[in-house]
């Protein structure tokens, strides 16, 4: 039998105030798919990418990766398998591009080359490719990142979620903090370097025509419920009513 | 219409005036209580002695005298020669010479028992520069307490900060155990406890470092941990989501963001450390400060001169270079 890639079963999530952020959420992603969430403000996209991040626990259900399931021990293969890109692009905005790059692949590197600063010649070198790769490699890579303009740190952010080769890729509104011509160009940059390198993504957006051109898949969410889930050129008129009615 | 709501508040209310009252009298019993009247009779006598309507001030007095005795600055040794083990006249310490000294002496006259007025030529040793050197000497051993007082708050520091930071705390038990030690140390003035490490350490240096090291290494653990919680946690999700364990998202993700800061507090910790060890030995803690008390006891108000000078000139110095320092270390580069 032939597994998902991800596979979100059942979650539920209530925040304190009795604020019901997921309910009772299914989402399957096959390998090499790329699926945008829809959804306004406040519907719980960030909430579903936290959650499979671990950085949010979840209430109920269960998430697996390939049949595993994210509650036992294996979840650090797991996470070597996901990378991130976030709204706010999260670098270490005094340290240099290429170091943030690196840090996609801390977890493979020893303690003591993380004590000392002595990253792998390899990582640098797969650091270095990445960087052409992601459209970066007009700029000094020694540049620290707080220096960079919004789209450029994106790339940066892109190009630290690729180093690690990733399986999927999750991603939370990486565009909204970016203006419509740079956000059209990182979602591209997304698309392409996921394709290429056949990594899924699930991406949650909130403007209609960047999911429907950045996406194979759209899932829809209100208020923590899924509305519709449908490839993006069978989205019609009536399923967006239903999210922002 | 106003209602009742909409009305302005009058400023104050019987609450105020009777707040501004206690404090009023809490004010008047403390500053008598402190001796402030006398000081205000003192500075009023000594105007009117500067401007020329009365004479005789006690500060004024006091001041005109020891400012005689403090000017000019020692900055030489003179030793006699008797007093000094194998002497060797042809053998001198180099720039130094021997000068030829009446000296007054009371005696006793064994026949009369009676003390007698004697005056006695004496041979001295004169070092020009001896005294300044011994100065030098001293502060350098200050400078050294600042040091190595700095070194081991910045070492005792780092565990600390990492315990009392609340979001990397393994657990509340440890994390309550390190702020209170954090508060500890910084609770307890310098000059107390380098009274304790005498006791342990003995006289010298080491109770001053000790003392110095513990209580800055309070001030940096606080400090030091104040920053890990509020640094961006943005960059500390991404690695924390790819499985990172603690202490590499604090020397990556963290680090990074503080270290401006972290770089500013050592170098304000070495400054005061650097002004606290030329004071510390007053109390037995080793540095210029013993030298500073043994003068002061023995009224050689010249020496204390040469003493506060060279304090002064080195605190300046060192001011300039962490200045520099600072600007280089942190300065934008954007
Ligand atoms: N840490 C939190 N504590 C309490 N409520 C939260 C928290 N994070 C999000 N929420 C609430 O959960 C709901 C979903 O939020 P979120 O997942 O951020 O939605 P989205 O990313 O789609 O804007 C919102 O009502 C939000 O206010
Ligand atoms: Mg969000």
């Amino acid at each position: 039998m032939v597994y998902p890639l991800l596979k979100i079963d059942s979650v539920s999530k209530t925040y304190s105030g009795n604020v019901i952020a997921l309910n009772n959420v299914n989402i399957s992603i096959s390998d090499n798919e790329i699926i945008a969430i829809l959804g306004p403000s406040g519907s719980g996209k960030s909430t579903l990418i936290r959650t499979i991040l671990g950085l949010t626990s979840l209430d109920e259900g269960n998430i697996y990766f390939r049949n595993n399931n994210f509650k036992d021990k294996n979840y650090k293969i797991i996470r070597n398998s996901i990378a991130t890109i976030y709204q706010d692009f999260n670098l270490v905005s005094r340290s240099s591009i290429i170091k943030n790059i690196m840090l996609g692949d801390i977890t493979k590197i020893s303690s003591w080359r993380v004590l000392f600063n002595l990253w792998p010649k390899e990582t640098q070198d797969k650091a270095m490719d990445i960087i052409e790769e992601v459209g970066l490699n007009s700029i000094d890579f020694k540049k620290r990142v707080e220096n960079l303009s919004g789209g450029q740190q994106q790339r940066v952010g892109v190009a630290r979620a690729l180093i690690g080769a990733p399986d999927i890729i999750l991603a939370d509104e990486p565009v909204s903090s970016l203006d419509p011509q740079t956000a059209t160009d990182i979602l591209n940059l997304i698309r392409e370097t996921a394709k290429k390198n056949k990594i899924s993504v699930l991406c949650s957006l909130h403007q209609i025509d960047f999911a429907k051109s950045f996406a194979d898949r759209i899932i829809g969410m209100k208020e923590g419920n899924i509305m519709f889930n449908k490839p993006a050129k069978n989205i019609l008129k009536f399923d967006l009513n239903k999210l922002y009615k | 219409m106003l209602t009742n709501n909409q009305k302005l508040k009058p400023p104050f209310n019987y609450k105020t005036i009777i707040l501004v009252l206690l404090i009023f009298f809490i004010f008047i019993f403390s500053f008598k209580r402190v001796g402030m009247p006398d000081v205000v009779d003192r500075l009023y006598e000594v105007t009117l002695d500067t401007i020329g309507l009365k004479d005789k001030s006690k500060i004024a007095d006091g001041l005109s005298r020891i400012s005689n005795e403090m000017w000019p600055p020692v900055i030489e040794t003179k030793k006699d020669i008797n007093l000094i083990l194998n002497f060797d006249s042809s053998n001198l310490p180099m720039y130094s010479f021997i000068e030829n000294q009446k000296v007054q002496l009371y005696e006793t006259n064994i026949e009369t028992l009676e003390l007698e007025y004697i005056e006695e030529e004496v041979l001295f040793l004169v070092e020009p520069l001896g005294y300044l050197k011994v100065v030098i000497i001293k502060i350098i051993e200050s400078i050294e307490i600042a040091f190595w007082a700095s070194f081991i708050a910045l070492i005792f520091s780092i565990p600390l900060a990492y315990y009392s930071a609340k979001n990397y705390a393994p657990n509340k038990i440890i994390y309550y155990v390190s702020r209170s030690i954090v508060s500890g140390l910084r609770a307890i003035p310098e000059l107390i406890s380098v009274l304790f490490m005498v006791l342990a350490f003995g006289f010298g240096p080491a109770a001053g470092i000790m003392a110095l090291g513990l209580h800055s290494a309070g001030f940096l653990g606080k400090f030091f941990a104040e920053d890990i919680e509020n640094a961006d946690k943005g960059p500390q999700d991404a690695l924390k989501a790819l499985g990172s364990s603690r202490w590499r998202i604090v020397k990556e993700a963290v680090l990074p963001q503080v270290m401006p800061q972290y770089i500013a507090y050592i170098l304000y910790i070495l400054d005061r450390n650097l002004r606290m060890a030329t004071v510390i030995g007053l109390v037995g803690g080793g540095g210029i400060g013993q030298e500073l008390k043994g003068r002061f006891d023995l009224f050689e108000y010249g020496h204390v001169t040469t003493i506060i000078l060279v304090i002064f000139i080195v605190v300046f110095i060192f001011d300039q270079i962490s200045a520099k320092l600072r600007n280089k270390l942190i300065g934008n580069s954007s």
